[in-house]
Parts: structure tokens; sequence; C-alpha cells
């Protein structure tokens, strides 16, 4: 109990000093709030452009969501394919690399040629970003069966969709959701950059990334610096999202989850 | 009548790839109701032979015919039990006895029926729902004979099952699966290290010598069935274990 406290109010503390230094050196070097806004006139944007930040958050969650459901599930069954036989893999696991290198700055302007300014493009964009981990991983797990656990299977006369199903699938399941671990660390920031990219906006609000290009234009460095904390508190949200995911489906088993005593 | 072996194999020979030979001249006649154990030095390939009559590798020459199939085609009557439990770790134990079931399409009541009693017989019962990270070495093995047995095999293959436990464990398993087999009987392939656990189980030890691996002798063991604890503390029983030493020493030789 005691040291759950201490370990809740050591990094508030440190919270503390990091303000306080903050308002020191904002004082000591004269800087004007365009250039480093203090703390409370951040809050105070962030509560003037509620409206604005909430609207935008929701934007950029909504490109976020699509874009990792979409290279979490493409990602899948990619890595099935690709998994299934060592000749597909080596065919065409060279230009999925080649995609994975490919600059989101570079596809981004495609994408919008493509798709037009807005959600499509940006969830183009963080499928981009996110997919690659999560079909990396995956297959790396439908490839490292255990042969026993194969054979085995062999013994009960299984057949291939009963080996997918029982023994393919659950094994891999440690992979994919690294990989998927990955892909919803990626998948806010894939967004963000997708809409600060190939963003849109109605009646000047468009998501995140739209809004700091926005903000930033009209020099209103307090609601820039609103607009990257409602960034963090999504990216947080995303990833604590996703390893709740995975710590419910492999708490019970999988050798990294389990307490030994 | 039923003058038909089980269980034959005929000048079977075994080779990987160009490699040498791990098996030369087999011949094996196996009845209906033997318990046979194969022992011999390390690379001996008593568990390549195990895995040829599973047919999970196939001989390089020769025959080997079960109930006047293949082993690919015989695989319904048989089981295999492997080295290490082979336990799928993301299934409860009951799931895990209950997967061979699954798989070949009983339904759900037998199923759950037929778990129950499996898991009833090798005293795991309390078990069924904890995960195989859960369990001892000993009690993953039962789970596993649980598993092997669970679809009323007629010939159970088992690749030294209890090399990994500790000799007590080891003991209480060996007259276990004795038990068992005193109520659901099968036809037993055993690969051991282990000369008392292969006296006591068999009714014929397969001594092989190795490079390549060839039957040296076969030793007949006579004690009948059931067997108990005691039977290891008989004269008899003192007596077989130092002959089927003596014959291993001298494959080693």
């Amino acid at each position: 109990m005691k040291s759950r406290l201490l370990s809740l109010l050591q990094p508030l503390l440190a919270g503390f000093a990091l303000l306080g230094l903050w308002y020191a050196a904002k004082a000591v070097f004269n800087l004007p709030s365009f250039v480093l806004p203090s703390p409370d006139e951040i809050g105070a944007a962030a509560w003037e452009e509620r409206s604005t930040l909430w609207a935008a958050a929701m934007i950029t969650l909504r490109g976020a969501l699509l874009g990792f459901l979409a290279a979490v599930g493409v990602g899948f069954l990619l890595a099935m394919v690709l998994g299934f036989s060592p000749r597909i893999k080596a065919s065409f696991y060279p230009y999925i690399l080649v995609l994975q290198m490919m600059p989101v700055t570079i596809l981004a302007p495609v994408f919008v040629l493509w798709l037009g300014q807005g959600l499509p493009s940006i969830v183009a964009i963080t499928f981009m970003i996110g997919f690659f981990p999560v079909v990396a991983n995956t297959t790396m797990g439908f490839i490292s069966v255990d042969r026993n656990l194969r054979e085995l299977l062999l013994m009960c006369k299984a057949t291939p969709a009963q080996e997918v199903r029982y023994l393919r699938i659950p094994g891999a399941m440690p992979y994919f959701l690294t990989g998927v671990k990955i892909a919803g660390t990626l998948a806010p920031i894939g967004a963000i950059v997708g809409d600060f990219l190939a963003g849109s906006a109605t009646n000047g609000v468009g998501g995140i990334g739209y809004m700091t290009i926005s903000y930033f234009s009209q020099l209103k460095t307090p609601a820039l610096f609103a607009t990257g904390m409602v960034a963090c508190v999504i990216g947080f949200g995303f990833v604590g999202s996703v390893n709740l995911l995975h710590w419910r489906l492999l708490h019970s088993w999988h050798d990294s989850m389990v307490k030994k005593e | 009548m039923c003058a038909q072996p089980l269980v034959t194999l005929e000048r079977v020979e075994k080779r990987f790839g160009n490699g040498p030979l791990v098996l030369d001249g087999i011949d094996l006649k196996v009845e209906r109701g033997e318990f046979v154990s194969f022992i011999g030095p390390s690379g001996c390939g008593k568990s390549t032979l195990l895995r040829l009559i599973a047919g999970l590798t196939s001989p390089t020459n020769g025959e080997i015919v079960i109930d006047g199939m293949t082993p690919e085609n015989a695989r319904e009557l048989m089981f295999f039990v492997f080295q290490d439990a082979n336990l799928m770790p993301w299934r409860r134990v009951a799931e895990n006895v209950e997967l061979p079931l699954l798989l070949r399409g009983d339904p759900t009541a037998r199923r759950a029926e037929r778990v129950r009693h499996m898991l009833e017989i090798v005293g795991l019962s309390a078990a069924a729902t904890k995960y195989p990270w859960q369990l001892s070495g000993g009690m993953r093995m039962r789970v596993s004979i649980a598993r092997a047995l669970s679809v009323a095999p007629e010939i159970l293959l088992l690749d030294e099952p209890f090399g990994a436990l500790d000799e007590m464990t080891r003991d209480q398993l060996n007259e276990d699966l004795l038990a068992i087999r005193g109520r659901d009987p099968f036809t037993g392939f055993f690969v051991t290290h282990s000369v008392p656990e292969a006296v006591f189980l068999s009714t014929r030890i397969v001594v092989l010598a190795a490079n390549p691996g060839r039957v040296a002798t076969v030793i007949d063991v006579p004690f009948a069935y059931p067997r108990g604890p005691e039977l290891r503390e008989t004269p008899e029983f003192l007596q077989l274990l130092a002959h089927t030493a003596r014959a291993l020493r001298a494959v080693r030789a």
C-alpha cells in the first residue's frame, strides 16, 4: 500500500518539478507566449478551443480507428496467405517491404490524387503505417508452428482447415497481438500525419493534424500546444486499449503473461 | 485362426536423405495385446522406429503392415504419446484431452462424457480447468496419456514419455499406465532409456544396437498382469533386470 502510494506520488512530484522548470525558463529567458506559452495559457486555450479540439479529436480518432482496423484485418489475412506457403512468401514479401520502405510523405500525395483530401486518404495513410508490423509478426507466427503439435494433429488425422483453426491461428496469436500492439501505437500518429498531409476541413475544423497547421499559421501557439496534449491523450487511449486486448487474450496461458511461482 | 499379427515389420531400413543408415533390417511381429519396449544406446534409432510405426516418417526400404494397412492408413487405430507432454498451451486440461475427439467430430455430449472419464482415470478431475503451465511435469504427462487414450486407440505408441520425470513419479506413472491398460487394453510400443521401466511394463523388450540401428536381442518378460509395485522387489524381476542390463551393456561395447 505504502509503495503503491509512493509510486503514484513520485511521477506527480516530478511533474510539479518540470512545471516549475517550465515557468522558470519562461521567466528567465523572457519568452513571449507565441514562442513558449505557459501551462496555464495552454489550459486556457484548450478550454477556449474545446469544441474545436473535441471535434478534431473525434475526426482523428475515427481515422486512426478505421486505419488501425484495416491494418489489423488486412495484415492478418495477408499473413495467413504468406504463411501458407514458403513460395508465396518468397514471391511477394519483397514487394510488401518496398511498400513499407516508401515514405508516407510520398504516398500521401498519391493517395490524395486517388482518393481526394479527407478521411479515405487519412485511413489509407494510417493503414500503410500500421499494416507492416502486423503482417511481419503474424507471418512469423504462422510459419513457426510447433512441429510436435503438427505431428499430434497428423496423428489425429486433422484436415488442413482444422490445422489452421486449432493450431495455426491460436499458435500465431501472440505474434499477431505483438503486431497489433505496434500498429496500435502507430495508428494515432498515422492518422495525425495523414491529416496533416491529406486532411480537409469543414467550417475551419479538421482533424488534429489539420488544426496543427491552422493554429500554427495563426500563431496561436497555446492552442497548438493544447492540440499536442489532445494527441497525447488519443495516443494513450489507443495504446491502453490495445494493451488491454493483448492482456485479455493472452494472460491465461502465454509465457509472457503468466505468473510463475 | 487369427494368425495375422497386428503389427509386422519386414526388413525395414531407414536413412535420412543421403545420411548413414539409421535402421537396418528390422524384422518384428507383434501380436494384439503385447507391450513391446525398445531400448538401446543413444542413436540406435529407437525413436525413429516408433515414428515409422506411427507413419510419421516412411521407411527407405522394407514394409510395415498394421492390421493389413499401411501405417498412414492405420492412424485411426493408433495414438502417439510424445516425449514432452506436447499439450496446447492455450487449451485447458479438459480441452487438451478433448482435442482428438473434437477433431474426429464426436458430438459435444459424448466428448464431455469421455473427457470426464479419462480425467478420472488419470486422477486429474480436479485440474480440468487448469492450463498446462499450472501443472507439474508428471501431471502434464498424465494429461497427454489421457488425451491419447480418449480415442481408445488399439495401438499406443509412447516415445520416452517419462524420461524427464523423477524416479518416484516415473514409477507411479508406470503403475498407472498398467492399471489403465488393464481396464482399456491396448497394444503398446514404448521407447525408453530405463531398464527397470522396460521390464516392469513390457511383455517383450527389444534391445537395439547402434550404427546402424538393428535388433540385437529380444527378451521375453514372463510376468503376468496385473503387475503391482511389489513385482519390483521379487528375485525374478531383479534377475531379469540384470539380464536386460547385461544385454544392453553388450550392445554398447
